[in-house]
Formats: C-alpha cells, structure tokens, sequence
C-alpha cells in the first residue's frame, strides 16, 4: 500500500500542496485532472525523480521519501513512450533485468511471458524508431513490468494513441492490471479511462487532490465547485440550508428544495442532469422535489437531448432520451414538471 | 472598376519581378562567394608544380609538422573531450549557485583574441608560483610541445562545451527519469543512456575541437613560440617558411591543412546527416 502524507512540492510551474492519498495494493486508481493540475508532478514524485520539499510518502512500511528512484521498485510510464532510441525492442525490457538478481533462464521466461502477453514478441529485434505509437507505449509497459515493480505508474499512457488503438489498450491494461495484480495509478484528463479502468478515482486541481472514491460516486457527488464543474456537472446552485429532522430545506432565491444533507448555512448544491425526470402532468413518487417549469431551451446532443426548465428564475437542466423527447414532444415554451430525488441534491 | 482591376494586374506583374529580382541578386552573390573561397583554395594548391610539392611534403620539415600538428591536436582533443564532456554535463544537469558565471567562464575564449589567451598562458604558467610549482614538478609549458596542447585545448575547450551542452540539454530528461525507475544510478545512466543519447554531439564536437586545434596559431605560438623543428606545427610552418621566402614549403603546409580540413569536413557533414535517425 502507498500512503501519501502531506506531500508538497514546488517546481515553479507546477506545485504538490499539501496532498494525501492511500493506494491500497493491486488497485487500480485513476487520477483525473485539467492541464496544470500537477498530476505528473505527484507520480514523479512518488517514482523519486523529484524529492518533496515537506511530508512523506510510505510503500508498505518502508519510509520511501528519501529514497532514489532505483531503490524504490516504482514502474514509470510515460505518455510518450521514452524508449531508449540506441536500443531494440529487446534491450529496451531488458534495460532494468541488470539489476535484478534473476538467472538467464527465468530472464528469458519472463521476456517471453510479457511480450506474448502485450503481443510484441514479433518486435523483439526492431528499433524503437520504426515503430507504431500502440508499439511502443507496449514496448515501455513491457520495459517496466519486466523488473515486477510494486507499483506501476501510467502517465496518461493512451492520450498520444488514436482512436482505435487507445481502445485497445485500454482493455489490455484492464487485462494486464487482472493477471499481475500490480496496483496502478493512471494519470489521464480522458473521462472514458475513468470508467473502463478506475477502481477508484482521485480528482486533482492546483496541485491538490480534491476527491477520492469510487468513480460513480465521485460524479454522482461532486464534492466541490470545481468537481462539478470539471466532471461535467452542470445544476450548481447556491443557497441557505435550514437542517430539518432526517430532510433539510435549501432556500434557493425563493425555491426550496429538500435534501438529506445535514449540513447548514451558506451552501452549494447540485443536481445531475440524469437525475431529473421530466414528465407532462406531476408524477406519483417518492421523490419529494417536483417543480412546474417552462422549457427556454433545447439542446440535441446526441444520445440524450438536454432541457433547459425555468423554474421561476431557477433554471434545471435534464437530460431526456431522444425518445421520450419526441413522445412527449417537448418544445421551448411549453409546461413540464421537473421531478428529483432528495438524495440526488449534492451539497458541498 | 476596370481601372481597378487594371491596378492589381500592374502590382502582381511588379511583385513578380521583385520576386525574380531578388532571387537573381541572392544566387549571384552566392556563386560569387564560392568562386572566392575555392578560387583562393585552388590558387595555392596549383601554385607549384605537383612534384614540387610532393617532394616538399615528403621534407623532414614537413614530415615533422605534420606529425607534431597530429600528435597535439590529437592530445588536446582528447584533453577537451576528458573535461568539455563532464563540465557540460555538471552544467545542465545540476542546480548550484554561479552556474551562470560559471556557463560565461567557459565560453569566454570563443570570443577572446587567441592571442590574448596565449598571452594569458604564457604568463600564468611562465611567471607566477602556480607556474614555477609545476615547471618544478617536471610540467614544462613554455616553448614546449605540451605548451602548444595547453594553448589549443585553452582556444578549443568551448567549442566542445558548447556543442555538448546544446546536445545534453536536447535529451529529453524524460528518458533519464525512466532509467533511474529502472534501476540506474547516476554514473549508469549516464554510461547507458545519456552517452550513447549525445553520440552524434560527442562526435561533432570532437571534429570540430580537432579543427581548429590543428589550426591553431596564434595562442600557441605565444606560449610555445615558433621554433623550426622544435614547435613547429603546420601552421607554424607555413608562417616560418612564408616568412623566410620558401614558397613552396609553405604551400605544401598549407595543402596539407586544406586536405585535413575537407576530410573533417566530410566526416562531418556525415556524422550531421545521420543526426537524424533518432
């Protein structure tokens, strides 16, 4: 298990503030966060190539702060595969095996494990610059599998990859984090690799981690502006909450909406677009928020068609299937009841 | 309107001929300037007779320069790489206070008069303690051979500081960091990634340290002075016999630099054409 504790950095740049993060063995954890967020300065960090200006990193009970890369037995993965140009594929893996103690013959066996495994065993003799970018970013997985790190570290491995490839892989270091068991931390701002890869999901903005958890959770509950804003929240509202017996109401300019949150005062809140039912006539529920509205405006994107409901001045965006919004036959102007849970009211 | 049009064919047949002006004036002055260089070239390897010429290659004289000029440049080369390489390397790589300075300090003598730089030499290793201590030591400098290597590695040491500190500073540390991960430690990763990495900088380099080491007159001969058959270097020898009214021993020191020069010239443009395959 890693256990990040307080760590701060400054590169100019980029700054580490105060971030904390336990990593238990053999998960796979995503790290989401926009340009600048100081998400390849954190894996830099725990690989050693940077040493923290305060705070400590923990592997297991080894104390591992002070610690040079080569002692650390940390695999780094770079977005743009950083394979030694002078070597072959071959010399590439091997570059590391020198210092482990592993016989030739288990050496070779593990070579030929990996490279059938990623499907690279036919590149052994070629040279880095003559290969494809899926090629390659195997070709470096392989290179840091080959020492059996305790921790593998992905720094945006799929964001120089087209379309199709970066699928591929993507299932394939699914596969890969299966059958070695190595526990993963994958940096990426890509939103799919969230979903397809994460155990967990750790948001990350100026230099700080601002949530962890489960990714449903993490984008159903966004615990912060930013989170919201980032993970494509769109219903951010500001208020007053009054906390009641098991329901508390939040007084929006006028509106007041039922949540669980127990929390007071000054407070912000939100509510997913998938979150909120949009019918003709008030609908029989549990649900204890439904407000009538009048749709301003409509935005086809696909899949699901968002709508825009005034509820007096407080606008809710829903989103409708592309099916039950031509049943209903929703048009700007027209009355609709918007309808929501009190869970689904994320306070922060 | 017609009149409009009128005027826009007037400038397009204008900026046509500019354009064609220009480029005319350009080639010109670049045909121009080549016919100078290998005129001037030409004109003193045909200013005697071929087996004039040989014959005078062949003269004990010669046949010295040419093996003194090899074994100095060669010595101060290898000098320049044994301290440009590492020099370069602490440079880029490490944060320390004066780095600046120190950056200055190393590329001074490209911008020095060579013969100021001699001058220097010949009174830091002539005259003061540091001097005397070493020529007591047994380290003669002035009017030695060693005293032409000490000048050309003087005059040559920031073209190799140059060359190596853009090479380093061209890899991305990336591929450092990844080594390191791997289990390198510092000298290792030099020896197995940057090294091999600045392959093409270490060769560039060397070639052209090795250059102008050969040609190297003006320091060197301060400190070693210009004595026949004793420093005399190529250059050396073309200045002496120049000097002395020997044409033709002249020339022939002289060939001898310009056939040298195109062989690294080659080696060179070689070595800057391959840069490429990483």
């Amino acid at each position: 298990m890693i256990r990040i504790e307080n760590v701060y950095k400054s590169l100019g740049e980029f700054n580490l503030e105060d971030v904390c993060l336990d990593v238990d063995d053999g998960e796979y954890l995503v790290i989401l966060g926009p340009t600048g967020a100081g998400k390849t300065i954190l894996l830099e960090t725990l690989a050693g190539i940077h040493l923290p200006d305060k705070g400590h990193i923990y592997l297991g009970e080894r104390n591992i702060t002070r610690l040079p890369p080569r002692v650390r037995n940390i695999g780094m993965v770079y977005q743009d595969y950083i394979l030694f140009p002078h070597l072959t594929v071959e010399k590439n893996i091997r570059f590391g095996l020198r210092y482990r103690r592993l016989s030739e013959e288990k050496a070779e066996t593990r070579i030929a494990e990996l490279t059938e495994m990623l499907g690279i065993r036919h590149l052994l003799h070629r040279f880095p610059g003559t290969l494809s970018g899926g090629e390659k970013q195997r070709t470096a997985i392989a290179r840091a599998l080959i020492t059996e790190p305790e921790v593998l570290l992905l720094d945006e491995p799929l964001s120089a990859l087209d379309h199709e490839t970066r699928n591929r892989l993507k299932e394939e270091l699914r596969r890969l984090h299966r059958l070695t068991q190595t526990t993963m931390i994958h940096v990426t701002h890509n939103f799919d690799e969230v979903f397809v890869l994460g155990n967990r999901l750790a948001v990350m903005n100026e230099g700080r981690i601002v949530q962890v958890g489960e990714p449903g959770e993490v984008f159903r509950k966004p615990n912060s502006r930013f989170a919201a804003d980032f993970l494509g929240v769109s219903n951010i509202y500001q208020g007053i909450l009054n906390p009641g017996k098991g329901l508390s109401a939040f007084h929006v300019d006028g509106l007041v909406i039922l949540t669980t949150s127990q929390a007071s005062g000054k407070v912000q809140a939100c509510v997913r677009p998938e979150d909120i039912l949009v019918s003709l006539m008030p609908i029989e529920s549990d649900a204890q928020n439904a407000f009538k509205g009048t749709i301003v405006d409509v935005s086809n994107t696909g899949p699901v068609v968002n709508i825009q409901v005034n509820v007096g001045s407080i606008p809710f965006i829903a989103a409708v299937t592309r099916r039950s919004f031509y049943d209903m036959d929703l048009r700007v102007g027209g009355e609709v009841y918007v309808t929501f849970k009190t869970v689904d009211v994320h306070v922060f | 309107m017609r009149k409009d049009a009128g005027g826009a064919g007037a400038s397009v047949a204008q900026g046509r001929f500019t354009d064609i002006a220009f480029k005319t004036v350009n080639l010109l002055l670049c045909g121009l300037v080549a016919l100078l260089l290998l005129g001037a070239l030409v004109s003193i390897v045909t200013r005697t007779t071929p087996q004039a010429l040989w014959d005078s290659i062949r003269s004990d004289e010669i046949q010295f320069a040419i093996r003194l000029s090899l074994l100095t440049s060669v010595s101060s080369t290898l000098l320049c790489l044994i301290v440009g390489v590492p020099a370069a390397y602490a440079l880029t790589h490490y944060k320390f206070r004066g780095r600046g300075i120190l950056n200055i300090i190393f590329e001074l003598p490209l911008a020095l008069p060579p013969v100021v730089a001699g001058m220097a030499l010949l009174i830091l290793f002539g005259t003061t303690g540091f001097g005397k201590a070493l020529s007591d030591a047994g380290l003669q400098f002035v009017f030695t051979k060693q005293g032409i290597i000490l000048a050309q590695f003087f005059v040559t040491i920031p073209f190799m500081y140059r060359i190596m500190k853009t090479t380093f500073q061209s890899i991305n540390p990336r591929y450092e960091h990844v080594a390191r991960t791997l289990g390198c430690s510092d000298l290792e990763v030099f020896r197995r990634v940057t090294l091999p990495m600045a392959r093409n900088g270490l060769i560039a380099g060397s070639v052209i340290a090795w250059c102008r080491a050969l040609g190297e007159f003006g320091a060197a001969m301060m400190v070693a002075g210009a004595t026949r058959m004793k420093t005399e270097t190529l250059p050396v020898a073309l200045y002496l016999n120049m000097t002395s009214g020997d044409l033709v021993l002249a020339v022939s020191a002289a060939t001898m630099l310009i056939v040298i020069a195109f062989v690294a010239l080659l080696v060179f443009e070689k070595v800057a054409g391959s840069a490429r395959i990483f």
